[in-house]
Formats: structure tokens, sequence, C-alpha cells
């Protein structure tokens, strides 16, 4: 059979043309299945190698963890008191690192929420290691479930819906906004002295402008079309 | 001198690498290394224990090459195998990457898929002629065992039990660098570029010609079949340029880089790198070229370079840099550095991309009914995303492109400067279909 687009002749393997890509189909002729000329999907094997990085960064990350253990309880204040920051603060990264590498094909869908539980994790053990204002209910909590609930969003749109990145983003930043006014406010009953003087509103119009552009930008296609000719690289 | 009684087993072969085959482990990327591939259909499914048994006896007869790659302080060395490598699987493409630590434990495939056998070899072990004896060596071997037929040890083919000859594992370098060193300088080329191909996928494009017919149409030109394909090549870069580089005083030299086999040359019997290259040029800034006119180009490029003593210059170059003291007590680990800075700024941007035609196989009388076909494909640029491989079997020249990146305006340029030569062509492929389940995975 001959390419209907480009003329070369086909090998009968070939069922797209692989100079021009045009299918290859003739109303008249009926083709014999051919061997492939490579097995389809056969795909060579990585796993094995991100498997000894797996766990060699595992083992890294594991090592230090009973020294600090062992330093805090024979040479600090009784009970376990740095050490358990330094511990929390090395599983935080593990989570937000490593973790995802034991899988081949990690989702970030799961993973990124996955990385915000453990610094939230990671905040109330600061909390309740070191004594003092209790922040961490009406402040800590409140921002990173603000910041990941955005960021999952982001994330989730981008891997699966294919089209309107400029709605995804714009999105994103309006929904900034409005975190930096909860910040502000929660700063205010969480950590007394501090007066709520309204300098969240500043970050807000300028999340909210460049948000509310890039949303114009993809309602509008004659604007996008004039900032692609005017900034492309 | 070895006592007759000890057990212990006799020390395994090892031996620097040779002058060529030192700048590839040194070039190597964390995605890239230099291996290409030589192939060769039967006429029947292959019988994987017949093979893996005749790749037994094979391999002692080519210490160079089944061989794997050790690091020493100063130099990289090349270590002879205790036990033949396994034959695999074929994947859904060819060349995959041969990590560090595989090369390390044999720096040679023997892959199988139906009635294909393939070898991918590591570049550091050995050129294509090599690899070409290696493989009609082992397929000679396997037919002998499978069919019972008795292969002379001619056009190639060695014999499997004679012990290798010294000639065969030295450095021809060495021995034929000139006095005089050639210049390095030239003209960074143009650099090819496309959508990089997701997930490592390598394409393969593999155009047949007719042998006789391109024959008749290089000797029309007057020019040699390398000559003609390099000029169609050329022609089909310079399109492409054209295309995508409209203004004429920012489009770069079009150059393309042809091994030459340096044994024909100097009448060396060496297994291991021995080649040096051409690599003719136009200059599309000046404007666009006739076909004849690149055709003569090529030919008196060629006819200029392809000299024993022009050659011998350019051995002289690569041998005189190895022979420096301030080098070789250099440790390993900084020279790895130096050679790779090297290679990048004057190795692979100088010329497109790779033309390597290992000309005609030629194979005993015994063994033509059992082969139907031969390939020879190179592995990518560690930068540029194209390499071309060609070699003609039983009146037909097997073009073999691959590519790393996803459009295949080269092969298309390529067909129709064949076209318009009056060369019928047939194309195949190892394209993915869109319902390639890790394609999808891929692209989302």
């Amino acid at each position: 059979m001959y390419c209907a687009n480009c003329g070369v002749k086909l090998a009968d393997t070939e069922a797209r043309c692989p100079l021009c890509g045009t299918r290859a189909y003739h109303p008249d002729l009926q083709r014999e299945p051919a061997e492939p000329l490579y097995p389809a999907g056969r795909y060579p094997d990585a796993a094995q190698k991100k498997r000894v990085w797996s766990i060699l960064l595992t083992v890294l990350f594991a090592l230090p963890i009973p020294t600090v253990l062992i330093c805090d309880l024979r040479f600090g204040d009784p009970g376990l008191t740095w050490s358990g920051i330094v511990v929390g603060a090395l599983c935080t990264l593990y989570v937000m690192s490593v973790l995802p590498a034991w899988f081949k094909r990690p989702n970030p869908v799961i993973f990124v929420p996955c990385s915000f539980a453990a610094v939230g994790g990671y905040l109330w053990l600061l909390d309740y290691l070191l004594s003092g204002v209790d922040w961490f209910w009406t402040f800590a909590l409140p921002v990173t479930g603000g910041v990941a609930v955005i960021v999952s969003a982001v994330v989730t749109l981008m891997r699966y819906v294919r089209r309107g990145q400029l709605f995804i983003f714009g999105g994103a930043l309006v929904a900034f906004g409005g975190l930096m006014l909860l910040i502000e406010f929660l700063m205010t009953i969480t950590f007394p002295p501090i007066r709520f003087v309204a300098w969240s509103l500043y970050p807000l119009s300028t999340f909210v402008l460049i948000g509310g552009w890039l949303i114009f930008l993809g309602i509008c296609r004659p604007a996008r079309e004039l900032m692609q000719r005017k900034f492309f690289i | 001198m070895r006592s007759p009684f000890s057990k212990q087993p006799p020390p395994l072969h090892w031996m620097p690498l040779d002058n060529a085959a030192k700048i590839y482990p040194a070039a190597r990327r964390p995605n890239w290394t230099n291996v290409y591939r030589l192939s060769a259909d039967l006429s029947e499914p292959v019988d994987v224990p017949t093979l893996q048994s005749a790749l037994g006896t094979v391999v002692r007869r080519f210490p160079s090459m089944a061989a794997r790659l050790r690091r020493g302080v100063f130099w990289y060395y090349l270590q002879e195998l205790s036990a033949p490598p396994t034959v695999r699987e074929e994947a859904c493409y060819p060349l995959t990457y041969m990590s560090k630590a595989e090369a390390r434990r044999c720096a040679l495939r023997v892959i199988v898929y139906k009635n294909r056998v393939a070898v991918e070899i590591f570049h550091s072990l050995t050129d294509g002629n090599g690899a070409l004896v290696f493989l009609k060596t082992l397929l000679a071997e396997y037919l002998e065992r499978r069919y019972g037929v008795t292969v002379p040890a001619t056009h190639g083919v060695l014999d499997r039990h004679d012990r290798p000859a010294p000639e065969e594992l030295e450095d021809s370098f060495q021995k034929y660098s000139g006095a005089l060193p050639a210049s390095r300088r030239e003209h960074t080329a143009w650099h090819l570029s496309g959508t990089p191909e997701q997930g490592a996928f390598l394409n393969l494009t593999c155009l047949h010609l007719p042998a006789d017919a391109t024959l008749a149409k290089a000797h029309e030109y007057g020019v040699s079949v390398t000559a003609l394909l390099c000029a169609v090549m050329m022609m089909a870069l310079q399109r492409w340029q054209a295309e995508v580089v409209p203004l004429r005083k920012k489009r770069k030299p079009v150059r393309v880089l042809i091994p030459v086999n340096l044994r024909r040359l100097y009448g060396s019997r060496t297994l291991r790198n021995f080649v040096m290259y051409t690599t003719p040029e136009i200059l599309p800034q000046l404007g666009d070229y006739e076909f004849e006119e690149i055709c003569r180009i090529v030919k008196s490029q060629m006819g200029l370079d392809i000299t024993p003593k022009q050659m011998s210059m350019k051995i002289a170059v690569n041998v005189n840099s190895e022979r420096l003291m301030a080098v070789r007590v250099m440790p390993l680990f900084i020279k790895n550095i130096v050679m790779k800075i090297i290679f990048n700024t004057v190795g692979e941007c100088k010329s497109c991309l790779s033309l390597s035609n290992l000309g005609m196989v030629q194979l005993p009388e015994e063994m033509r009914p059992y082969v139907r076909r031969f390939d020879f494909i190179l592995g990518v640029q560690a930068s540029a995303p194209y390499n071309c491989g060609v070699l003609a079997y039983d009146n037909t020249i097997y073009v073999n492109f691959i590519r790393n990146i996803c459009e295949s305006p080269l092969e298309r340029h390529f067909y129709e400067v064949l076209r318009e030569l009056g060369l019928p062509v047939t194309a195949e492929s190892n394209q993915r279909e869109e319902d390639d389940d890790v394609l999808r995975e891929l692209r989302r």
C-alpha cells in the first residue's frame, strides 16, 4: 500500500505513514495484519534503579533518627525535647521527597495533599513540643489547609483537564488573594497584640488583578492572541 | 608463569581502551550512552537456547567485545567476561539506555525478537565493522548448531575455535598516527531540534531502496553510494532548515559526519575501534544548492579527506592529546570532566548528524539461504536528536533513521529527494499507536 499523502510505499506493518502520519487506508484493499517491527508496548524496566535509590535515601533519612534520640535522652533535659523536632522534620521531608519515588508513576493528585498533611502534622508537633501560645488550631491548621486545598485543586485540574489553564491559574490567584485576608484575620485572633490593619488588602488586590487578567485572557481570544504576539519567546 | 597444576581459572584478559573509545565513557549522560545496534533477520524464528550456547562459544573468540567496562585510577579499561551475556528479549524500541551499572556488568547485549538476532554494543568496545564481524560469526555458529551447515571462515566470518590474534586486539590508532596533527577548527553546524519524545522512546524509521537502482543513480552523478546518500541527506537538511529558519543570513552550515573505515585504508585487522570521519559541508547562507552541486562538494571533500596521509593527521590530534604526560597522570574523575567539556565544545556540535554506511554485507554462500536481512541502527547523539545508519544486503539498501523527537521532517525530506531522483522507497517504523497505555499515561 502507498501513502495517500506523500506517496511512499508502506510496509505491511504500518498503520500510519511514518513520514507524514497519514493513516494507511484504501477502500478496495484488504490488508493482512503483519508482525510489528518491534513488540508494541514492551518498555524497558527502569524500576530496579529507582528502587535502589529509594532504599538508599530511606536509609539516609532513617540513620540520624536513633542518633538524635539517644543524644537527646543522654545529654538533654529529661524526656524527649529537641529530638522530636528533628525527627518530625526528617519525616516531613521524607514524605514530601522520597515517598513518591517508591511508586512507578506517582500521582501528584495523591502526593500533594499527603505532603500538606505531613507539613500540618509537623506544625502540630511543634505547637505541642514548644509550650507557649496555642497557635496550631486557630492559625497554622486553617492556613495550611487553605494552601493545601488551592494547590491540590490546581494540581488535580492541571492533570485531568486538558484545557483552561488560564482559568485554573487565574482562579487559584484570586483564591490566594482571599487567603491573605484570612491569614491577617487569623493572626489578629491568635496573636492578641497584633491588630487588624488591613495590610492583606494589598496582596489581595494584586492577586485579584493578576488572576482576573488571566481569566479575562481565557475568555477573550483576541486579547490572548495579542499577548502571544507581543510576548512570545 | 602459571603452574599447569593450578586449580585457579586463567586470568581474564584486560586491555586499555583504544584511542577513540576513551571519549565515550566520559561523554556519557544520565539519559544517553553511545550504543549502536546491528541485527540480522533469519528465515525462521530464532531458537534461544541454541543461540545462547553459540554465544558461549563465540565470546571466547572476541575477548575485546564480550567485555565489561571497568574504572581504573587513571583510565577506564575493558575486562573480558567470565561468562557469556544472557540473551535478552526485545523492547518496543531499539537501543534502550545502557546504564553505568550495566556497562560494568557487560557492555554488549544480544537480543532476540521472533526471527531477529540483534547485538547492541557500547561504542568503547568496537566500531560498526568490528561488530559486524562479531554478528556474522555468531550467526555462523548458530546456523551450524541449528541446521548442521558447515560455514567456512570467509567473508568476515572468523573461525570460532581459533585464538584471537594479537593484531585483532591492537589499538591501531597508535600505530598509524601521523607526524603532524590536523586542525580541530570547524564551523558549528546547524543544530537539529524538535519536540522531545516522551518516556525515552526512540522512533525508528527504516527506508528500503533497491541497491542496483541506487548504484546506477550514483554512477549517473559520478559518485559512490555513500556520497549519493550523503548528498540526499544534505539536500534534505537544507530544505528542513529553509522551512524553520526563513531568514537566510540566520541559517547555519549543514554538515554531515561520515565515519570512514580505516581498516581498508591501512590494511589493519583490528576488531576494536578504527574509524575516523570526514565532514562534507554546505553553507546555506550563501544560497540554495542544487543536488548536482552538493554531489560535487561531497565527492571532492571525501576525495581530499579519505587518504592515508590526511587520516593520519586526524588520528594524530587525538593520539597526541592522549600521550601528554599531564593528561596521563590526571585522575580519571578529572579527566572525565575535561573530556566531557571537549566533547561538548568540539564534538557533536560540529555536525548535524552522522551518516554511517557499512556498505554491502557479504556472507558465505552457505549462510545466505538462512539470512533475509541486516540492519544497522546508530543511537541518537547526546544533544542532537537524529542519527542514520545504512547498510546493504541482498540488493536492498536499509537506511535506518533514529530520533528522539516526535516529528519526522528529516525522513520526509529525505524521501522527497529520493522520489525526485526516481528511486522507489518503502518505509517501515516502530511508531507507537494511540492505544499504547504508557503513551496515554505519559501524555496526561
